[in-house]
């Protein structure tokens, strides 16, 4: 039985799709409910299962693989390891509460939306649970699909220019990672272990991939980013994002930012970090630079916006920002960092865009100069809204800086520079493990989260905060159920399928920020193998981090330098100091 | 009561079993309890909040718990002997309690990280904890009772929330006074910064509220930031953040690795200062303070709770918790900046506060210069001094600010002191005028009293570390007991006269104008009873139908509690040696100093230790004299004062001073408007060159293709092929850079 766990979980959400369009249009709604709800009651049951105690393992799996094209090897797996669960589970949780949160918003065409909405959430559930390359990558494009037509045609005023450009520019990066992953199957054919056979195994093409030598690795490795970082988004590949978010619906704002940006992160965090460690150890610093570049300037960009929701969606490029710069310090802090941050943005960030959608629908407009002081309004939806932008913005007890804490911590820790300039202390540091980033890096970020604090309180002081504001036509006696208002029958305050549709979103954000501990144990197996392997690699190459600062992280640093022997010493003898302090750097 | 009594004693008798070696209390209920009490109370002013509750019973919830948390804590202290043993005895007396593991990971041994992270949720209890703890509670559960009556006029969901926030604020207070680790310190000192955003914003309707509530959270986000790198680098030295293995390898003298500390910089100084950042954002120190006079816009008991007595006081409590690592450095080259810092800030802020005319600001500035001389007590070696001041001030600035309070409550929002007088006169308002006496004797350091002794502390090891440091800190000494008295002698002393201020009229019409909503969370509005009744017509003209609400039962019992307890806690201060029982205290923790003596300087050629009490003495009389003359004597109107006389003499001064020196501009001109100006900057770049440049990526194929086979290039394909392309070239270039 539990081997259909997984297939169930893509399946349920597909075939309510397919009862949403063939049921009634009375009972639409009721159909997409159910659906999600059952996906998620298989999901429980999945996690339930699932076997804690080897959480590095892929579990779940079909008994025989599904023999789809065997020529060229193409084979049917599903299979999830805590991490890959852990965002299924973020799906499945994020399903009912985007269809329940939808029910006033979506007043036409319900069917066809409803029906979409289901088949992205199929589509996502594929991704995290594939086994194989071609599986992941036939839904991870296939997620495009549904998200295009939610924005264009339930979206705002804009609705047609942001999904094409959603769709062109996701898909043209994804269409190049291919190529760097139909790369690794050739390489595994022609020049891996004498196989003549084409496979797409995941596993087995990591093993692969990781013999490859440097020069390949660093081509693939662009490759995939070119597909996995425009989904993140990092810093200069950004720009589809805050246009998608501005102008989809609501639940589809929520699945964005909930799911579809971690794609991206999970992805890198499942091919580019296995399969070619030595060229993600090598490229680390810039990585890491264009993620703090993207927390500085994404950050500072919220803070002018006047769409609320723009503001969050920019948010959303300085945090993930955050967990793809934990996730390449590349030791266990910062990737268990990195991990939970995919779920706890998903957590807070969705909320927020659920809570945006809410005021949109009484006041039709998310201008932050026509909307103002909504406590006076509505306190409820206000006492949410200063909740989640508290996760957001990190405080302690809250989910948001338990993930932010670790990318942070892993980022400072990560560095065997330790020896030069202020960090100028003999011998090796307890606390620290082998990297490339180092305190400087995590100040530099760190500064990004004084400019959360400022762009979030400026859109609190706005929008929930000073006298109250709303647009023409929307005075100030309030609208109750008895206006005959233009938006039905949404009371001036929120009303209790919204506040149900908060609670556990909030429940969790309270419960991941007060006892963290048991979702970091289950991450430690999977990450403790990506270090292994990202300190083989540093064996492997030598490459000993630059001692300098920041500023200049790659470009002192060439790619073919792994054979050099010597290059070790040369680079600590060039660090301003006498040989005798030459940190050791233990194996 | 027999179960309350075999309670107690059950409570009593588990945190007897306290052995002085670290060993666990037996059960960390008891403790645990202090910090439950005031989540349960945060519960239920919630539902109170949820359930639409329109009566007072937030208040009792919230004054009902914090009372049991004080209860705790001195059940806590009374049981914590052993702890507290010997005066001067090895500072690494203490207990802890581990109550569950919070963030507390092992990654097992991965190559070269020990791989475990050690933040746990539990407490670690010695004499600073206790000393700490025993005054946050027991002022919270007294301003508490007082906020019963101030907020009365929001009873309702504004009451539940100021309630529930201010339960918040305790809880979180507790977490960052007994943690027995950084990061749960670091949660702590989160969430006060939260509560003081949410209680400083508690009148969000008044835009500067919000700004300043805004202001506050920021300004202490930038110190945070230190605060978490200082917390990480000691992590990265000594591989553990709770404060006894941090300790013991600091006695040691080396860290994790075993490397000795003072070898170079990092562990000895470059730590230090990072936690001091935090210590100062936290504190309103040195280019930090800006935000703590703009905290006033408050309600008032939480100005006295939150920025008078407890929160601000959270740097120094950091600074002496964490005084062996600052230690570290014979040069003691961060606590001579911590002490520099403080006397600079001492007096700067006292400056200010000579010019200001809101008797609420006036006590902002003031908080802020009180702090510097705490700081400057930690940084010349005398924590107990630091801590004493910390702990009189608590007292007497609570009272000074509830005083300010009652007046501001009966007078309809009104603290200018030039539109109030003789307020002492004023029948009901006897036991205001006597508090705010006794805290403004505290305040100028009037011989005897409790403020005198902890000043004083601070005065002598000042003198002793750098006379100039010592003058500097005396002159600021003649400065405060001036500015303190003027405040007095102008709103409590002379002719009675006084206008209502601004909540007596506009807000009246804007509370009617409001439509019924359960919210009337509005300024003070419904404060001012009599405007309600006057009705609409009543104009600014017509201040003389005004009549001051005199304080009720709550108020004044209170401040009569607080003013009786200024003169309680002299024995603390002033029986023995180096600040007595406080002194004591601070002497059993981890603040503890050995031989203090270290300095060799004195006053004029004098032992500072021994002439101090009569110099400052003299010097706040000085001050009381002067405010005398300029504010009271011959004053028959409440606007001016013959100290007018004098502003022509010192030219521009006073009108800086009045604007603060101009701080606040400067900030804004040199960080605030070129950080906007390049967020601006950014997202121009964002529209128009990076975004620009993806759609140039996708037009050029599209053009070209409509150049070459108009009819034949399907329009997406094209797109995406160029951008595919587009990207591939990217790649390309990076490679070729990166070589």
């Amino acid at each position: 039985m539990t081997q259909w766990l997984l297939i169930l979980a893509i399946l349920l959400p597909l075939a309510s799709s397919l009862g949403v369009a063939l049921a009634p249009a009375r009972l639409t709604k009721s159909v997409a409910v159910l659906g999600t709800l059952a996906a998620l009651g298989v999901t429980l049951v999945a996690a339930y299962v699932f076997g804690w105690e080897n959480p590095a393992v892929m579990q779940l799996g079909m008994e025989e693989p599904i023999r789809w094209i065997p020529s060229l090897g193409l084979e049917l797996q599903v299979g999830v390891d805590s991490i890959a669960l852990m965002l299924v589970l973020l799906t499945a949780l994020l399903g009912p509460i985007c269809v329940i949160s939808s029910f006033s918003a979506i007043k036409e065409r319900e069917k066809t939306y409803y029906a979409w909405l289901l088949v992205l959430q199929a589509a996502v559930t594929g991704v995290f649970c594939a086994r194989d390359v071609i599986f992941f990558y036939i839904c991870f494009e296939f997620t495009l699909i549904p998200m295009f037509v939610l924005i264009s045609l339930w979206g705002s005023t804009n609705r047609k220019k942001a999904a094409l450009k959603f769709f062109l520019y996701t898909f043209t990066g994804s269409v190049i990672a291919l190529a760097g992953l139909v790369y690794v199957a050739w390489f595994n054919t022609h020049k891996g272990n004498g196989q003549a056979f084409w496979t797409f195994n995941i596993d087995t093409l990591a093993a692969t991939a990781r013999g490859m030598p440097l020069r390949d690795q660093t081509w693939v490795m662009f490759a995939l980013l070119a597909g996995f970082a425009v989904k993140v988004p990092l810093f200069p590949v950004h720009t589809w994002l805050p246009l998608a978010h501005t102008e989809a619906p609501t639940a589809g704002s929520v699945v964005l930012a909930g799911v579809l940006l971690k794609l991206g992160t999970y992805a890198l965090l499942r091919f580019v970090l296995p399969f070619v460690p030595d060229a993600v150890v090598t490229f680390a610093p810039l990585i890491a630079a264009t993620c703090v570049v993207g927390i500085l300037y994404g950050g500072l960009i919220c803070w002018v916006q006047t769409d609320v929701k723009k503001l969050v969606a920019y948010s959303s490029i300085a945090h993930l920002g955050f967990c793809v710069l934990g996730m390449f310090a590349l030791n266990n802090a910062g990737i268990a960092g990195s991990v939970l941050y995919m779920i706890n943005h998903g957590l807070s960030t969705g909320a927020l865009f659920l809570l945006i959608g809410m005021v949109y629908e009484r006041y039709h407009t998310r201008s932050m100069k026509e909307l103002g002081g909504l406590a006076a309004k509505m306190p409820v939806w206000s006492t949410f809204m200063v909740f989640f932008t508290m996760a957001s913005i990190g405080l302690p007890g809250l989910n948001g800086f338990v993930s932010e804490f670790l990318c942070v911590m892993g980022t400072f820790q990560s560095s065997t520079a330790w020896g030069s300039g202020i960090w100028h202390s003999f011998g090796h540091q307890v606390g620290t493990t082998r990297g490339e980033l180092g305190p400087w890096f995590a100040i530099i970020a760190g500064t990004g989260m004084i400019i959360a604090a400022m762009y979030l309180l400026y859109m609190l002081g706005k929008i929930v905060w000073g006298p109250l504001k709303v647009p023409g036509g929307h005075d100030s006696h309030g609208h109750d159920s008895h206006g005959g208002s233009d938006h039905g029958a949404l009371p001036t305050d929120l009303n209790l399928r919204e506040i149900g549709v908060l609670v556990p979103l909030a429940v969790l954000c309270i419960a991941l920020g007060v006892y963290p501990k048991p979702l970091v144990d289950v991450i430690r197996e999977p990450a403790d193998q990506i270090v292994k392997l990202a300190n083989q690699s540093r064996a492997r190459i030598g490459v000993v981090p630059a001692p300098k600062q920041a500023q200049a992280p790659a470009s002192d640093r060439a790619p073919g330098a792994e054979h050099l022997p010597g290059a070790e010493h040369l680079e600590s003898l060039d660090a301003d100091m006498s040989p005798a302090a030459t940190p050791e750097v233990p194996q | 009561m027999v179960n309350l009594q075999n309670m107690l004693a059950a409570v009593g008798g588990s945190l007897a079993t306290v052995a002085p070696e670290g060993a666990v209390f037996s059960s960390h209920w008891p403790l645990t309890a202090i910090v439950l009490l005031p989540l349960l109370s945060f519960v239920l002013c919630a539902l109170c909040a949820a359930f639409g509750v329109k009566s007072k019973l937030p208040a009792w919830i919230t004054v009902a718990s914090l009372a049991a948390a004080f209860v705790f804590t001195f059940l806590a202290f009374r049981s914590a002997g052993p702890i507290l043993g010997g005066h001067g005895a090895d500072h690494a007396a203490h207990a802890q309690v581990h109550v569950f593991d919070w963030m507390n990971f092992a990654w097992g041994d991965t190559q070269d990280s020990h791989g475990v992270f050690d933040a746990d949720f539990g407490f670690y209890i010695d004499g600073l904890t206790l000393l700490w703890m025993l005054f946050v509670t027991g002022l919270a559960t007294l301003i508490a009772l007082y906020a019963s009556e101030y907020m009365a006029h929001d009873v309702g969901l504004g009451y539940c929330r100021f309630f529930a926030a201010f339960s918040l604020f305790v809880l979180s207070m507790s977490c960052l006074v007994m943690a027995n680790n950084l990061l749960l310190l670091f949660f702590g000192w989160e969430g006060v910064g939260l509560c003081s955003y949410l209680l400083i914003g508690y009148f969000y309707k008044k835009p500067a509220a919000v700004a300043a509530a805004k202001k506050a959270f920021i300004i202490n986000r930038i110190g945070d930031l230190g605060l978490l790198m200082g917390i990480l680098g000691v992590y990265a030295s000594f591989g553990s953040v709770q404060y006894d293995k941090i300790f013991e390898l600091i006695s040691k003298g080396v860290d994790g690795a075993g490397n000795p500390l003072t070898t170079s910089n990092w562990v000895p100084v470059i730590l230090p200062l990072l936690l001091t950042a935090g210590a100062f954002g936290k504190s309103a120190q040195l280019f930090f303070y800006v935000w703590l006079p703009d905290a006033m816009e408050g309600p008032t008991p939480v100005s006295a709770l939150i920025h008078a007595a407890t929160m601000v006081t959270a740097g120094v409590y950091l600074i002496a918790r964490m005084m062996p690592l600052y230690t570290i450095d014979t040069a003691h080259t961060i606590l001579n900046f911590v002490a520099w810092g403080g006397a600079i800030t001492a007096f700067w802020a006292a400056t200010i506060g000579m010019a200001h005319f809101d008797i609420k600001r006036v006590m902002g500035y003031s908080t802020a210069s009180q702090l510097g001389y705490m700081f400057a007590g930690l940084g010349t070696l005398s924590s107990a001094g630091g801590a004493a001041h910390v702990f009189s001030h608590a007292f007497f600035k609570a009272t000074l600010f509830l005083a300010c309070g009652a007046v501001m409550h009966g007078f309809a929002g009104q603290l200018d002191l030039r539109k109030l007088s003789g307020v002492r006169k004023i029948k009901g308002w006897g036991i205001v005028a006597f508090a705010m006496f006794v805290g403004a004797l505290n305040l100028a350091g009037f011989p005897g009293l409790a403020g005198f002794w902890s000043k004083d502390l601070i005065l002598a090891s000042a003198f002793e570390a750098n006379p100039i440091l010592g003058w500097l800190l005396l002159l600021t000494a003649g400065l405060t007991a001036y500015y303190t008295f003027r405040a007095y002698f102008r709103v409590f002393e002379g002719p009675i006269s006084y206008e209502p201020g601004e909540d007596f009229h506009g807000d009246a019409h804007a509370s009617h104008a409001d439509h019924g909503h359960a919210e009337k969370a509005h300024g003070h509005d419904a404060k001012s009873h009599d405007a309600h009744s006057k009705g609409h017509d009543a104009h600014a003209g017509h201040a003389g139908e005004f009549h001051p609400h005199a304080p009720g039962w709550a108020i004044n019992a209170v401040l009569l509690t607080l003013s009786v307890g200024c003169f309680a806690i002299i024995p603390l201060l002033a029986l023995g040696e180096h600040g007595g029982w406080v002194g004591h205290m601070v002497g059993a923790s981890s603040a503890a100093l050995h031989g203090t003596g270290e300095g060799h300087g004195t006053f004029l050629g004098m032992d500072p230790h021994k002439v101090m009490y009569y110099v400052s003495a003299v010097v706040g009389g000085l001050g009381i004299i002067a405010a005398f003359v300029l504010h009271l004597l011959g004053r028959t109107t409440s606007a001016h004062a013959k100290a007018d006389k004098l502003e022509p003499f010192l030219g521009p001064l006073v009108g800086w001073a009045r604007h603060k020196w101009y701080v606040d501009e400067f900030y804004n001109m040199v960080i605030r408007v070129p950080l906007k100006f390049m967020a601006h900057v950014f997202h121009g770049i964002d529209q128009y060159l990076v975004d620009g440049l993806v759609n140039l990526t996708g037009f050029l194929p599209k053009g070209l293709g409509r150049l070459i086979r108009p009819t034949q290039s399907g329009e997406l394909h094209g797109y995406a092929l160029g951008m595919a392309g587009g990207v591939a070239i990217m790649i390309l270039i990076v490679m070729m850079v990166a070589k």
